[in-house]
């Protein structure tokens, strides 16, 4: 571009003004890209990043010995769009969105766990077809970054809360059940894949650890009981 | 119990690093014999040959030599029983990913042991680690995996894992613990960039130390048949008058593949 502008041809020497003006002239007009690549650079060198992830919805289906009867899943707004949002002092805005991927989770889980599984729209009111319906909660979200941690790690904590209602839509009871994923900075390209791993592995624990807890809760036990003794 | 204790002191160029061939610096550059090699008619003199060989090793030898530093690795074995493999029966490889933890075997390292053991002439059946968790879930998450093998008999005893084991023919579990460290790194490099150019001017070096430990256990009596560990160490230097020339010590790698070919012999010892 420089080399294609006209030559300077004064008789006298330009004024300082005219100078720059010329100067301007033979600047390259800015490319189109050259912003949201200088702003891209600004970001990595000042460091506040960031990172807005959402967890995938593969998940595995459990293999473990069935609950012989069938049952309901409940899955309200609040779940549905749950989203972690949390500001960071200089290390900018986190969103962990973990809504999109209850329903997979829960139908695997369920399918895995049950001879039979089906959404019910509403809570209340009777469901003849299922057992039990579940309706699941996420109460608490909480992570951590390497340097907040000063490790090599990015952690995931879920806390989820599970109601059972029995199939005319009566409350039994409530427990909770607290999840945790971590991912290895060194495997991961950044933050945003590091801390989606995190909350992947969260999801994968608490789907492990309910198949483990399910039928040591207190509530379950007894409908269970109820449930299998009136079958029987 | 068999007992058998054998020791291996290596120290070794790793064999995946930049070769003669096809290193950056392994260019071949045209010499005054290369005319020769045009016309297949034309039969070099052996005198020639031997000098083209000779120039050819010695470039070899001096590529090697700036881009690799060395590597010392030792590979120790303890063997508890007797181990076969038969036609269709499948290893896995799993690196213990327990719950909080500061020492988390890398991904990378899972998967170089598992390509390793997979290739070759003599190579494993060897399933993908996160097919075999996935298709085996919730059992060897990090919240219920077996920590040792004792634990491994309780969680076989479930009947739909013990059948998707049968179907997948799984005759050995590897475990895999360990990791690379850097311990030691002195000196400084400074790098400037001017209008007429730009150079850099130092000395770094760093060492790097692996140490892993694989241990084997036999799913079908749920016993451990043995372990292998393999440490390497070494040491990388980037010296720098201008421009840095890299001397890497390709110690991770080294191990991967000790600990590779060493676990290949004890599962299935020809």
């Amino acid at each position: 571009m420089t080399k294609s502008s006209p030559p300077l041809q004064c008789a006298h020497p330009p004024s300082r003004v005219f100078q720059r003006d010329r100067l301007r002239q033979a600047v390259p007009a800015r490319r189109p890209g050259a912003l949201p690549v200088f702003l891209a650079f600004f970001a990595l060198v000042v460091g506040c990043a960031g990172a807005k992830v959402a967890v995938p919805i593969q998940f595995p289906t459990p293999l473990v010995e069935k609950v012989p009867l069938p049952i309901g899943l409940y899955l309200d707004e609040a779940l549905l769009s749950y989203k972690h949002e949390e500001s960071l002092e200089q290390r900018g805005d986190w969103e962990i969105e973990l809504g999109s991927a209850q329903p997979s989770m829960f139908a695997n889980l369920l399918t895995g766990m049950f001879i039979g599984y089906r959404r019910v729209q509403q809570l209340e009111g009777s469901h003849p077809d299922v057992a039990g319906v579940l309706f699941p909660s996420i109460e608490e979200v909480q992570f951590s970054t390497p340097e907040q941690s000063r490790s090599d790690y990015y952690e995931v904590w879920l806390h989820y809360r599970f109601k059972l209602h029995d199939n005319r839509g009566a409350a039994l009871g409530a427990w909770d059940l607290t999840a945790y994923g971590k991912a290895h900075k060194q495997n991961h390209g950044g933050d945003a894949s590091a801390l989606q791993q995190a909350a992947m592995s969260a999801c994968r624990d608490a789907m492990a650890f309910f198949t483990q807890q399910f039928t040591t809760v207190p509530v379950v036990q007894a409908w269970l009981a109820k449930e299998l003794g009136a079958a029987a | 119990m068999n007992r058998r204790r054998t020791a291996m002191r290596i120290t070794q160029k790793p064999p995946n690093e930049a070769s003669p061939q096809t290193g950056p610096s392994a260019v071949r550059k045209q010499t005054n014999l290369d005319f020769l090699s045009t016309d297949p008619k034309f039969k070099r003199p052996k005198a020639l040959v031997r000098a083209s060989g000779h120039c050819r090793t010695l470039a070899a030898v001096l590529a090697c030599a700036l881009l690799t530093g060395c590597v010392t690795a030792t590979v120790q074995e303890i063997r508890e029983t007797d181990t076969a493999m038969t036609g269709g029966d499948t290893v896995v490889v799993l690196g213990r990913r327990s719950q909080p933890t500061t020492d988390e075997t890398e991904l990378d390292f899972i998967t170089c042991v598992a390509d390793n053991l997979d290739r070759g002439a003599q190579g494993l059946n060897v399933i993908e680690e996160q097919q075999f968790i996935d298709a085996t879930f919730p059992w060897f998450e990090p919240r219920i995996a077996p920590l040792n093998n004792a634990d491994l008999p309780e969680i076989i005893k479930q009947l739909p894992l013990a059948r998707r084991l049968d179907q997948m023919q799984l005759k050995y579990l590897v475990w895999i613990e360990g990791s690379t460290q850097r311990i030691d790194q002195t000196g400084s490099m400074t790098c400037a960039v001017t209008p007429g150019g730009g150079g850099c001017f130092g000395f770094l070096s760093w060492e790097n130390d692996s140490s892993y430990e694989a241990s084997i256990w036999d799913v079908e009596t749920g016993q451990n048949a043995g372990k292998i560990s393999s440490e390497a160490s070494g040491t990388s230097y980037i010296p720098a008058v201008i421009v840095p020339i890299p001397i890497i010590a390709r110690v991770r790698s080294s191990a991967c593949s000790s600990l590779a070919n060493q676990l290949k012999a004890f599962i299935s010892p020809s």
